[in-house]
């Protein structure tokens, strides 16, 4: 730990042009890794984007369609990810760490550190349990050189939340953080969690140095022999430390080492541990059979005591082997341990394993048929008169203005900055949707309105039109990707619509 | 018209000052309203008029509320109003009338407030359209097909853009979205980013659509998280599906017991907003039955197996300890003494000073912890 800071200090001492030292010294070392040693090395503050190099005007001088097309773009590039149906670990036990050392009183994110943290903290025990029904968190903070426990291994959000309240909220942020003992008590909590479930540790570190009482290499070496996977989200700067503790814990991929940029970036690095990881090697988890309940809600007219809060309530559910009542589901039977859900929620979990296709942008010669988004009807926009080609000369006459580069260079930009249609298609049904469907389709709701909608002949009959219209590379490669995602469905008989549909229904 | 003057600004931060949106999903099966009209005599046209009579009263309680009609139909799920831009919404019949017969309806129109009419005149012609289009053939070959996930998608979708502009997705912390960063740093989740409340009442006359189990539940998820209750009038054929959408998203569920009563249930079970709903005693069901189907056998199972990889539920372990769905071979070893938890428990507790070091994994600590016998 203490060599990778005299690492930091020695490299970037030459560095330091007057910028921020904290953040020079992690684009130094950034750059460092990534550019060959023989190449004339670039400091990535060297190459500057500029927003405005990117800004096209339109004929009529106005810039709205740039706009538009950066701010889809935007939404767009967090959509875009694998969807074929991959072997998640959908039963997870995690173990949040959070940092509570002084160095979280850094102002750098607003309002501090720590505050942006603990709300982080919550949205993420919400957004956790959302997408992880069945699965179990533990909170943990290093504070003042000791790891201390904030709740116990739980399946119920409310219990983290008032945990959260009551012991990190009133909890100054003191002292400093210590990566082996926080590790320590991780280890120990995920000790005793059954095999067929993941072990993950998330932590939250905003220090630059950790004070440990023995070598963390042992303890890390003690992770990967118990096949805990560690993700890191750092608030500083890289640690050369939490980047080999990533990097041995997760088969050497170093993805789940992230370093904040700003706000919006730390939610984005926190959310992403919310979604379940993949499963890559057989030795993570075992799969086994899991004994559970499914209780039936009851209404009683008179209150009884509840065996998980005991407290008074008037309804619940029973659990079908020892008949203590419980108010809140998924839980396990205080009485006799067993996994008490609802079938809802493993129900919720499917959309992990058959996620929805991503949806490919239509092209303007293809952007005749529709007019309005299928689902919400908010009207497209149509195609610009003059085409994109044409449209480019007295924008880059008008835009001379801002001089400083040559003509070749808008050329280049010329295509990326034409105006979108913005549609997007489903490979399957050829529905034409908004930006805004898109993302909540593939969000939240997890369907293709256009594919339900219509039946699947007609899906069928479509896709048949297209082929038979273009023959185009990308579409075949599509249809392939497509249809290879089909067969592992069908191979995998987890098609939604041949077992689970019919037997999944429940007793009226 | 509320929005004409600055009060909206003030009323944004009471929440029961919002509009509403109502979505109307309606079942417009031809062969399943025949068969209820028999049963229950409520027929399509006198189920549709007061359907559009309780639409309207829901109209009336405040100018901005807004109302949508989806058909569920038996070739797809289609919006009747608001029609998809661009489509003709005279009526198909208009052609035909008499003079005298059209005076008679300028005449019976002319004194009708203009927002009612406007969503009759729509979701009839719509609607004669629709019927217009359907192959008679493909009535009779599907009595009980069902579109409710479609349907359920697009109010969805709607509803995401007309009372969320779009913004009702997880996509909550973007960069440069000012709204959603006031929503992520000020967790006020609830009435951010919201314009108008929104309410999904599903007029079922079909049975469940079984092939759509996950869409069917997807929708219902969506609409939790968009806090849309879902509310329930099964007119015939008591479905699950429905029974758990509305329990999950905290809406109503009534099966009419007189279904020619349509519009008293309507008026008195649908009609009140979220406000008025939390003090009231919805007439709903309040038991709801969870227990689950095992994959093997079909079988009710109140305690079963689920497959750690594709969460099946079987109602013993599997020949040869391998998940009939996913074909992966499960770890067993911890369920092994699982029949026999009576004979298991005093050997147990005999041994248990001797055998107390001995190490066991949790899942086998579960399975053999003291279990009553029931």
């Amino acid at each position: 730990m203490a060599d990778s800071d005299e690492d930091f200090v020695l490299e970037s001492s030459g560095d330091e042009r007057g910028a921020r030292t904290r953040g020079s010294r992690r684009q130094t070392r950034q750059s460092k890794k990534k550019a060959p040693t023989g190449a004339p090395r670039r400091e990535k503050w060297e190459d500057i984007q500029r927003s405005w190099d990117t800004v096209v005007e339109a004929a009529d001088g106005s810039i709205a369609g740039t706009v538009i097309g950066l701010l889809e773009a935007t939404k767009r590039k967090r959509l875009l990810r694998d969807t074929t149906p991959i072997q998640r670990g959908i039963i997870r036990h995690l173990v949040l760490v959070l940092d509570l050392s002084s160095a979280m009183n850094e102002k750098d994110l607003r309002p501090t550190r720590f505050h942006l943290t603990l709300r982080y903290a919550r949205d993420f025990v919400t957004e956790y349990f959302e997408q992880n029904p069945i699965s179990q968190l533990s909170i943990v903070g290093m504070h003042d050189g000791l790891a201390l426990r904030i709740s116990d291994m739980g399946g119920n959000p409310a219990d983290h939340l008032s945990a959260l309240q009551d012991k990190a909220f009133t909890q100054e942020p003191k002292g400093a953080s210590s990566l082996q003992n926080a590790l320590e008590m991780a280890r120990a909590e995920l000790f005793h969690t059954p095999s067929h479930g993941t072990r993950e540790v998330l932590l939250i570190f905003g220090a630059l140095s950790s004070s440990d009482p023995g070598d963390i290499h042992d303890t890390i070496r003690s992770l990967i022999e118990d096949r805990i996977q560690v993700r890191i989200v750092g608030l500083a700067a890289q640690v050369a430390v939490c980047r080999e503790l990533v990097m041995k814990t997760n088969n050497g991929d170093d993805s789940g080492y992230g370093v904040v940029l700003d706000e919006a970036h730390y939610r984005e690095l926190m959310m992403a541990a919310t979604s379940p990881p993949v499963t890559k090697t057989q030795s993570t988890s075992t799969p086994s059979l899991l004994m559970m309940g499914f209780p039936s809600r009851t209404v009683e007219t008179h209150e009884s005591l509840c065996t998980c809060h005991s407290n008074l309530t008037k309804g619940g559910y029973i659990c079908p082997r020892c008949s203590a009542k419980v108010c809140f589901l998924p839980t396990e039977c205080p009485c006799c341990g067993l996994t008490l859900i609802l079938s809802t929620h493993l129900a919720r979990s499917y959309h992990h394993l058959f996620p929805l296709k991503n949806w490919v942008d239509v092209p303007w010669s293809e952007a005749y048929l529709s007019t309005h988004c299928y689902s919400c009807h908010i009207p497209f926009p149509t195609q610009p008169l003059v085409s994109p080609k044409s449209r480019q000369q007295p924008a880059g006459g008008s835009s001379g203005a801002n001089g400083g580069h040559g003509d070749g260079k808008q050329e280049d930009q010329a295509p990326a900055a034409a105006p979108i249609s913005q549609r997007y298609a489903c490979p399957d049904c050829r529905s034409h949707f908004c930006i805004d469907c898109d993302i909540f389709a593939h969000e939240s709701l997890h369907n293709c309105p256009g594919c339900q909608a219509v039946p699947a002949l007609m899906i069928k009959e479509r896709a048949r039109s297209t082929k038979d219209a273009r023959g185009e590379p990308v579409a075949t490669s599509m249809r392939t990707q497509v249809a290879e995602a089909t067969k592992m469905l069908e191979k995998s008989k987890i098609a939604p619509g041949n077992s689970t549909a019919t037997s999944m229904d429940i007793d009226p | 018209m509320d929005n004409v003057d600055g009060t909206e600004h003030y009323n944004l931060k009471a929440p029961a000052d919002l509009p509403t949106l109502q979505v109307i999903i309606l079942d417009t099966n031809p062969l399943a309203w025949d068969s209820l009209n028999r049963s229950a005599h409520l027929s399509f046209p006198a189920a549709l008029s007061q359907l559009l009579i309780y639409a309207n009263a829901h109209l009336a309680f405040s100018q901005s509320n807004r109302a949508a009609v989806i058909a569920n139909h038996i070739d797809g799920a289609y919006f009747l109003s608001p029609a998809p831009p661009g489509t003709d919404t005279s009526d198909p019949d208009e052609a035909n009338l008499t003079p005298e017969q059209q005076r008679e309806i300028a005449q019976s129109n002319a004194c009708k407030y203009r927002g009612f009419r406007l969503l009759e005149d729509e979701v009839r012609a719509m609607y004669r359209r629709l019927i217009r289009d359907t192959d008679p053939k493909a009535v009779e070959e599907n009595p009980e097909t069902s579109y409710l996930s479609g349907a359920l998608g697009l109010a969805l979708t709607y509803i995401n853009r007309v009372c969320f502009g779009g913004t009702g997705g997880r996509s909550n912390g973007i960069p440069g979205d000012e709204r959603g960063k006031v929503n992520a740093a000020g967790g006020q989740v609830d009435d951010t980013g919201r314009t108008m409340h929104a309410k999904i009442l599903v007029v079922s006359v079909t049975p469940d659509p079984a092939m759509q189990y996950i869409p069917v539940m997807n929708s219902i998820f969506a609409a939790q998280r968009l806090k849309v209750p879902i509310d329930v009038c099964k007119l015939r054929e008591t479905t699950v599906f429905l029974q758990q959408a509305a329990d999950a998203t905290g809406g109503v569920y009534i099966e009419p017991e007189a279904p020619r009563g349509l519009l008293q249930y309507l008026m008195m079970g649908f009609l009140p907003d979220h406000i008025a709903r939390q003090s009231l005693i919805l007439p709903t069901k309040y038991d709801v039955d969870f227990r689950a189907a095992c994959f093997c056998h079909k079988k009710v199972l109140d305690i079963g197996f689920v497959c750690s990889i594709c969460l099946s539920i079987f109602c013993e372990p599997p020949q040869n300890a391998v998940c009939s769905t996913c074909d992966t071979k499960l770890d067993v070893s911890s369920l092994a003494n699982i029949g026999k938890p009576v004979v298991a428990l005093p050997k147990k507790k005999k041994k248990k000073k001797a055998l107390d070091s001995l190490p066991e994994s949790g899942v086998a600590s579960a399975a053999n912890s003291p279990a009553p016998i029931p």
